[in-house]
């Protein structure tokens, strides 16, 4: 098991590099007009713009600019030139900030959202899907099901404004509009009720494409062999489902909290827009409509790191669920 | 339920509807019981440089107007009463004295301090000078040959007065208007140092230690998250202080118990709101219940929510805000395909007949704009606007359109397109480098995410074919279109006939319009590379003249000669302030905002 997780580790750093290749250039040959004169507007002149280009290594040739942001990224550039291993993921052309102080202070709150969001999904969608499962094809499933499918497919935008006309607006208002503004985690932890709407919002969506899952999954397992033999030796209800057949469901349900660690760290672009809170995902649709490379990269290479760690988890937690699963090889 | 029990239910609700519709009349005699006022962020657009020697990277209305100009005051304040002018009380200095032949200017200082108690003198401006010379090519409102270029001295005569000493002769308004608007004292006793360790020196004297100043202060205004400890940022000349800001955009200043100014601050705090989308800050705008309990108390309607615009009416008075700017969007002329074409005035002029402002106003903008027709905005009335201009030299006439372009050698197809029939340069042909069969078919980008704009693009593409003209639109992000827009390079590829941002240009912080940096030849930011010897001429004519008149003979030149083509102006912004916060109108075309003239009633 180590070895395949060292084998994997290896792996996502050749797929991140590889990522990061794949991006470089898409952002560098795909139309555009001058990088220089998107970001500093109508009013920049010919002089400003090559001060631009020369204080950004845009000057430079492509190749030249890619080992340059590789030396960067990695901290080798830094260790060749003799100012010991620093890793620099750039400098935002817009912002006045590096790309890695934009991501200290927006990777938590991202987190923090799309996590608690997560883990509310998890902890609804597996009762809720078990009990589905033990009901199913009566008037409460029925209820579940169809309760299930109407927030699976409302978009979020819309069920976010929902939301907050019917919490924040005139109906009740009890509940802020937007989300924490904190810059801290702590502050936004201390504007806990204004966490509400945003995590409610992504929360129901998941819990009912989760719920949907598990009860698909815990139907098919509670027809097979390993349930008769379980209940022929006399196990009881509650023993069937929750030692027996609870760990083989989940099985599918760990691939989609696998693939959702990448999406904790990328974060929610729509939910983050509409409740105006400053995440990873809206930084990322800014730093896309301003063209702002350094930002850009930065973020899809952490993304791209947390989405490769979380099939990697993924395939661990496969292996602790069900013992039949060895990556000997 | 009975007739009559239903009437009588009837009766008890229209009462209860009687006494809450009355009840929330009297809400406006309510006393609002609050000493800070927020102030909301444009989307997207928090601030975050505050070093006024800005590079056109934070060249922005949220660094500079609605955040710097709270703490650092320019040496001349331009904006009064809603008005462009010069703002004699709220400036730093007296009105400049010119010398005779117009070559050098003398600014006397008054007896302002910072707020640490030391006085505001001539070596503040020189420190200026001195830094933006150094480092002209990372300030924004550089322009190759005007300032700082054109100051080839300064001396001080006392603490008080400066001279600046020209490399030739400006006109007053001019100079005045465009050239010391953008010079802003800064604190020498503190700045002029090259690290957080070193001492304070005169190291801007010499063009090297200006450098290494400019550089550790801009590296000191990369820091956001410490603005409000540093002690550079402790020492400002205008009514308000930093008191505590982040990276989000969220601000919070104090008065400055020390200013200067005629105006002290009433309110005890001003803070600034960011927003990521407009829709969140309507959202914000919406949730509030009383004018007690805003937590925007002076926010905005997005656009495409003015339908909605009587929903806040109760809480928030609705107040367009227009900037002194203009709207347009270039034809390339560099284009060797299309560029041709564009050069032939009856062209544009066509284009611009084919232009239903009118319309575009009405229904893309709800009304919420007003039209442009030449380099000099229309909106506030200023005597900058001459007759011509305002005149519209080319109303909508699609009819106009086609005989322009029958008169000179086309063969018009209304719906398709039209082409070139007679090529050649004399009377009644289609005009030098226009070829036989050559099409009237062109590219027009235009930036995504406007409704309005597609709206009026939809519009424009289907007036335009009335003639024969064929727009293939096609849209982009705000910054492509902006990247898109420049002169092509001979031997280089050459993609776009139209760009169109959704904007144009705003006269800030050089405000006298002469237009000299987007319609000279040459001029940086020219976009389509129009050129033509007559606007030039005008336009150096208007630089030197003391007389208002020589602006207008430029202005009424270029509304006919059409360097590119003129869309309505959309206001700037559709605020929506609280009913109670008082002294906020007029509103400054100038965008600047003045929170020290505000209170609650």
């Amino acid at each position: 098991m180590l070895g395949y997780i060292v084998r994997r580790l290896l792996q996502a750093v050749l797929i991140t590099l590889g990522v990061t290749l794949v991006v470089f250039l898409l952002l560098h040959i795909i139309p555009g007009g001058s990088v220089a004169r998107a970001i500093l507007g109508p009013r920049a002149n010919a002089l400003q713009i090559a001060q631009f280009n020369r204080d950004n290594g845009l000057d430079q040739a492509l190749p030249v600019q890619y080992i340059t942001y590789l030396g960067q990224i990695t901290g080798f550039g830094s260790l060749f030139a003799g100012h010991g291993w620093q890793i620099n993921l750039g400098y935002s052309y817009k912002l006045n900030q590096s790309v890695a102080s934009i991501l200290v202070q927006d990777i938590p709150r991202t987190m923090l959202l799309v996590g608690v969001s997560t883990a509310l999904a998890i902890v609804v969608a597996v009762p809720l899907g078990i009990y589905q499962a033990v009901r199913r094809n009566r008037i409460d499933d029925y209820v579940l099901t169809a309760a299930s499918f109407i927030f699976y497919s409302m978009p979020i935008f819309w069920l976010g404004i929902i939301l907050i006309v019917i919490f924040a607006g005139g109906l009740l208002h009890v509940l802020p509009s937007e989300g924490p503004q904190g810059t801290t985690f702590g502050d936004v932890l201390s504007e806990l009720p204004a966490l509400i709407l945003p995590v409610a919002s992504l929360s129901l969506v998941t819990i009912a494409s989760f719920s949907r899952y598990m009860r698909s999954s815990t139907i098919e397992n509670m027809v097979q062999d390993y349930v008769r033999t379980a209940r022929a030796k006399g196990a009881s209800n509650s023993r069937v489902l929750f030692v027996h057949v609870l760990r083989n469901a989940m099985i599918p349900l760990l691939t989609l909290i696998g693939l959702s660690i990448g999406f904790i760290f990328s974060g929610a672009l729509i939910t983050e827009a509409l409740f105006n809170y400053p995440g990873m995902g809206y930084r990322f649709w800014n730093a896309a409509q301003s063209q702002d490379y350094p930002v850009i990269l930065g973020i899809i290479i952490v993304a791209a790191l947390a989405t490769v760690i979380g099939n990697l988890l993924a395939d661990v937690m496969y292996a602790v669920a069900d013992p039949r699963v060895r990556y000997s090889k | 339920m009975s007739g009559a029990s239903r009437r009588a239910k009837a009766l008890v609700v229209g009462l209860a509807l009687t006494v809450v519709s009355l009840a929330g009349c009297g809400a406006s005699a309510v006393t609002v019981n609050k000493s800070t006022a927020t102030f909301a962020e444009q989307p997207g657009a928090a601030p975050n440089y505050i070093f006024p020697l800005a590079s056109l990277k934070y060249f922005s209305v949220a660094n500079l107007t609605q955040f710097q100009f709270l703490m650092y005051r320019p040496l001349y304040w331009f904006g009064e009463n809603g008005q462009v002018k010069l703002n004699p009380q709220l400036s730093i200095a007296n009105p400049p004295t010119f010398s005779s032949d117009g070559k050098a200017v003398t600014v006397t200082l008054k007896q302002w301090v910072w707020s640490d108690g030391q006085p505001i003198t001539s070596r503040d401006v020189e420190f200026w000078q001195n830094l933006v010379t150094a480092n002209k090519l990372n300030w924004a409102a550089y322009s190759p040959g005007e300032y700082p270029d054109n100051v080839i001295s300064t001396t001080i005569n006392s603490p008080t007065s400066i001279t600046f000493n020209l490399s030739r002769a400006y006109g007053t308004y001019f100079f005045t208007y465009n050239e010391l608007s953008q010079i802003t004292p800064l604190p020498q006793h503190l700045w002029d140092k090259e690290a957080v360790t070193g001492s304070v020196g005169d190291f801007d004297k010499t063009p090297a230690g200006a450098v290494a100043v400019f550089k550790f202060l801009d590296q000191q205004s990369g820091m956001i998250s410490t603005y409000d400890t540093n002690p550079l940022w402790r020492v400002v000349s205008g009514p308000w202080k930093l008191k505590h800001m982040d990276t989000s955009g969220n601000v919070k200043m104090v008065p400055n118990n020390a200013y200067s100014g005629p105006v002290k601050p009433k309110l005890t705090e001003f803070d600034e709101i960011p927003f990521a989308k407009d829709t969140s800050e309507y959202n914000q705008l919406k949730a509030s219940t009383s004018v007690a309990s805003t937590a925007v108390d002076y926010g905005y309607l997005p656009f495409q929510d003015v339908p909605q615009k009587n929903a806040l009416s109760s809480i928030y008075t609705f107040v367009p805000w227009s900037g002194w700017l203009i709207t347009y969007f270039p034809e390339n002329f560099t284009n060797p395909r299309s560029g041709p074409i564009f050069k032939q005035l009856y062209f544009r002029q066509a284009m611009q007949d084919l232009v239903d402002q009118t319309t575009f106003i009405k229904r893309a903008y709800f009304g919420f704009a007003y039209p442009t027709h030449g380099p000099v905005p229309l909106k506030p009335a200023t005597n900058f606007a001459d007759q011509v201009e305002q005149a519209n030299p080319y109303p909508y006439s699609p009819k106009a359109a086609v005989s322009l372009l029958q008169q000179n050698g086309w063969t018009v197809n209304p719906n398709g397109i039209s082409t070139c029939a007679s090529p050649g340069t004399g009377a009644g042909q289609c005009g030098a480098g226009v070829g036989a069969g050559a099409q009237a078919s062109f590219k027009l980008e235009y930036a995504s995410g406007l409704p309005a704009l597609d709206a009026e693009m939809a519009q424009l593409k289907s007036d335009f074919a009335l003639a024969g003209i064929e727009l293939n639109l096609s849209t982009a992000p705000f910054n492509t279109v902006v990247g898109n827009s420049v002169p092509c390079v001979a031997g280089q590829a050459c993609t776009w006939d139209m760009e169109c941002w959704g904007g144009g240009w705003i006269y800030s912080p050089d405000y006298y319009p002469t237009g000299d940096e987007i319609f000279s030849t040459g001029a940086g930011s020219n976009s389509g590379g129009f050129s033509d010897p007559m606007n030039d001429q005008l336009t150096l004519a208007s630089e030197v003249s003391n007389d208002v008149s020589a602006l207008h003979a430029y202005e009424d030149y270029l509304a006919t000669a059409l360097p590119v083509v003129w869309l309505p102006t959309i206001y700037s912004q559709l605020s929506e302030v609280n009913t109670h916060l008082q002294g906020t109108q007029p509103q400054d075309p100038l965008l600047q905002i003045y929170p020290e003239n505000w209170s609650w009633s």
